[in-house]
């Protein structure tokens, strides 16, 4: 177990600037993908009138024309369905790790991880029925969130969530009890990859569509050139001491490119890709548009 | 094992300083990786260890620290209680001399003693006395050695065992090396060899002299005492400068009494020594036997007189009277001539006082002025211990011309004495194996010619003027009264002496010697 108080406090996620930053990313017109097997149930679910209105979601083709909301189009001249209790089929599935290790870098790969998280949650709750966010270890493992009213919920919820090491199969186990998965987004530093792989088979044993995020600090492939250092692993709290030279600092930059291609290949191998995310490329503090378009991007395919 | 200065074991509080000096440094910058396999990966690539402190090597290191500590400290073993003084009380009278198989109770003791000393620890202080005769002590290393201790002789002076007892202490250990004569009882503590000495013996207590030079008559009386068995032969040989080489007088044994053995001998007229000694057989200390005369050569006693013109006929008379009874002649005083003895009677004598056998009367010597005439001196007297003057009467001495400024530097012998004031009459001038005697008067001015004791005064004054040359001496003493008897003696059962204390030893050297031993594994040591 990992010293707690030999770790870094958990930065601010989500600043102001991303605050303001999102709704115009939310707006943005790209459609946003599900899973096939939800689509289907939606069209039949479109049939049942039944259900608790709870909120407006944009319009995607193939929602039940009967659910637009045609004052609302009046109003605004936007097209925005209806969403009743029972309609939130058209969901995504955002799985997140809180382990120490995503505490590395600086900014934190903790930070890049939650906006992926927001991001992709709120992409869901504008377009399609809504999101699950599965954290396994936190206080509360299944957060499901409804509706664009709840945006604010799910950042403070993502904000709220604590530091804490679980097995990838945790994820796994919990996902898999769902009734419904939809797109699994699972954000992580998949580190070490061989933990990951058995969890990736089961889901797409399973059918489940995997889409791995991995936000990408200057550590995974600029590691230090010189100096006496300490390093640290923050889940196993292991540590070496190391003076660091240039035949060290190349022989690293071949492990970490050994890493990224293993990755690859495990995603590779069960058909979902792994998309790696430089969210540190500027300030956090000055999120700009375009960093975060390909999210959207990659949501849409 | 003890400390000499504990304090200085305050400086192990060191150790933890040791410790975090002996740790490799820390890095000062922390990094936190997801990447911890890659690093490890990597650093076997580069076969690359982490630096990292030795556990051996730090104990390595402490033991060498503890060493230095310990070392400054002063660790010591404990001592062992024991004595760490030895009193030596080696009996060396005149009966250790005493021998048994041709070997002295002296010589055996001294050879055990050396024998033993040999062992003794080197920390022990050795004090050796010597008891009988003389009383020598030695000190440590002279004493281990038993240097110049002599031979035995004289009596024995002190109780041995009082002796032991006083010195008896819990630091001091006495040993005690006698034959036991002469003493009452033997010490009860501490070690103790007795050499059995007992035996017969006889002694020359005393040997009594009539010397009749420049005459060849030697009149000798020798006092013995047997102390023996009875009818043993004992007799008393002489032999040596004597007419006849040797004479035996064999006496009569009384036990444990003074025998006076006469003897009647005439000496050889070149001198020598003549040996006289008591034989008895079967006689176990033979020092005290024997008695040694050293003899001096017979003078030729050739008188020459030189004679003022009015000196009248009282020096020619007197040169006459000395020749006859010392057995001698008057010859003519020439230039150059060799006589035995010069007779000036006024005038100029060309002589140094104290340089030639000369008695001078009234003679004015090499050098001086002439003389003040002194009428009728008065309170004439005379030193009544000198040799010269011992028991003669010259009260009706009558001077009636002396002369002031005719004597030289000398031991007055006659003077005159008017308000208080000694004026010296005559004087011996002692030489170099030579004297002369000055009278400040000529015979003719006085009456000293026909006093009673002038022709002992001139005969004294012939005799004088030879000085050592005339006289004979005696070699050997007289035995101690104690040391005559031998047959009886306390005699015990040797016995050791106890363990002596070890005093504390340092171990200093020896941690300074692990603490380098550690350090220079530590060299060798990754």
């Amino acid at each position: 177990m990992a010293r707690r108080d030999l770790l870094p406090k958990p930065e601010e996620p989500f600043s102001d600037a991303f605050c303001s930053l999102l709704p115009s990313l939310l707006a943005t017109r790209q459609r946003i993908d599900a899973g096939v097997a939800e689509r289907l149930r939606a069209r039949q679910a479109v049939l049942s009138q039944s259900g608790t209105f709870v909120g407006h979601r944009r319009y995607e083709r193939g929602d039940d024309l009967r659910h637009l909301d045609w004052s609302a189009y009046a109003r605004t001249g936007e097209l925005f369905t209806k969403q009743l209790e029972e309609d939130d089929r058209r969901a995504v599935t955002v799985a997140l790790d809180l382990s120490a290790s995503m505490l590395v870098g600086s900014p934190q790969r903790r930070v890049g991880a939650l906006r992926l998280a927001a991001v992709i949650g709120g992409l869901a709750l504008a377009r399609l029925d809504g999101v699950t966010v599965v954290t396994p270890g936190a206080t509360c493992p299944v957060a499901r969130f409804v509706g664009v009213a709840q945006l604010p919920a799910l950042l403070e919820h993502l904000r709220s969530l604590p530091v804490v090491d679980v097995e990838p199969a945790a994820v796994t186990a919990l996902v898999l009890s769902f009734d419904t998965v939809g797109r699994l987004h699972w954000v992580s530093d998949f580190a070490p990859p061989q933990d990951f792989e058995r969890p990736l088979r089961a889901l797409r044993r399973r059918g489940a569509k995997v889409t791995g995020w991995l936000p990408t600090v200057s550590d995974d492939d600029a590691p230090p050139s010189g100096g006496y250092l300490r390093v640290v692993d923050p889940e196993t709290d292991r540590e070496v001491s190391v003076p660091v030279d240039r035949a060290l600092h190349d022989e690293l930059r071949r492990q970490l490119a050994l890493l990224e291609r293993q990755q690859r290949q495990m995603f590779s191998e069960v058909g979902a890709p792994l998309l790696r995310w430089a969210f540190a490329a500027r300030p956090v503090d000055a999120p700009e548009l375009a960093d975060h378009l390909p999210i959207v991007a990659a949501c849409a395919r | 094992m003890s400390l000499q200065d504990p304090e200085y074991l305050w400086a192990l509080v060191l150790l933890p300083l040791l410790w975090w000096l002996s740790r490799p440094p820390a890095p000062r910058r922390r990094l936190l990786t997801a990447h911890f396999p890659q690093w490890q990966s990597a650093m076997r690539a580069q076969r690359r260890r982490a630096p990292r402190g030795s556990f051996l090597r730090f104990v390595l290191l402490a033991i060498a620290m503890v060493g230095a500590v310990f070392a400054a400290a002063g660790v010591q073993t404990a001592p062992t209680p024991g004595p760490d003084r030895l009193v030596v009380l080696l009996d060396a009278s005149r009966s250790m001399a005493a021998q048994r198989d041709g070997v002295s109770a002296f010589a055996r003791a001294r050879a055990a003693l050396l024998a033993r000393l040999a062992a003794v620890p080197a920390h022990v202080e050795v004090v050796l006395l010597r008891c009988g005769g003389d009383l020598r002590r030695r000190y440590g290393e002279s004493a281990r050695q038993l240097t110049d201790l002599g031979e035995p002789g004289g009596a024995l002076a002190v109780d041995l065992a009082e002796l032991a007892e006083s010195l008896r202490d819990a630091r001091t250990q006495v040993w005690v090396y006698t034959d036991g004569q002469g003493q009452v009882r033997l010490p009860k503590y501490g070690a103790l060899d007795v050499y059995d000495a007992r035996g017969d013996n006889v002694s020359i207590v005393d040997v009594r002299l009539e010397d009749g030079w420049p005459l060849p008559e030697l009149q000798i009386a020798v006092d013995l005492v047997v102390h023996a068995a009875a009818d043993a032969d004992v007799a008393v040989v002489v032999r040596g400068a004597i007419e006849g080489e040797q004479e035996r007088r064999v006496v009569t044994w009384r036990d444990s009494q003074v025998i006076t053995v006469n003897l009647g001998l005439r000496r050889a007229a070149i001198g020598g020594d003549v040996e006289l000694r008591a034989v008895l057989a079967d006689d176990v200390l033979c020092g005290d036997d024997v008695r040694v005369l050293r003899l001096p050569p017979l003078p030729a006693p050739r008188i020459a007189v030189l004679a003022d013109s009015d000196a009248g006929p009282f020096a020619p008379v007197a040169a006459e009277a000395l020749a006859d009874e010392v057995k001698g002649h008057v010859v003519p005083a020439t230039a150059g001539g060799e006589v035995g003895l010069l007779i000036v009677d006024g005038g100029v004598a060309e002589l140094e006082p104290g340089s030639a056998r000369a008695i001078t009367f009234g003679a004015r010597l090499a050098g001086q002025l002439d003389p003040e005439p002194w009428l009728a001196p008065a309170g004439i007297d005379w030193d009544r211990e000198h040799v010269l003057t011992r028991g003669l009467d010259l009260s009706e001495l009558q001077v009636d011309r002396a002369w002031r400024g005719v004597l030289p530097d000398g031991q007055p012998i006659l003077w005159s004495e008017e308000g208080g004031l000694r004026a010296p009459l005559a004087v011996l001038s002692q030489g170099d194996g030579v004297a002369s005697i000055h009278f400040a008067f000529r015979l003719q001015d006085s009456n000293l010619p026909l006093l009673a004791a002038f022709p002992q005064l001139l005969r004294r004054g012939f005799v004088r003027s030879y000085d050592a040359a005339a006289s004979l001496t005696i070699e050997g003493a007289a035995p101690p009264a104690g040391e005559l008897d031998l047959r009886y003696a306390q005699l015990a059962t040797s016995r050791p002496g106890s363990a002596f204390g070890q005093p504390t030893r340092s171990l200093a050297r020896w941690f300074v010697a692990a603490g380098l031993l550690a350090l220079g594994f530590r060299a060798f040591m990754r």
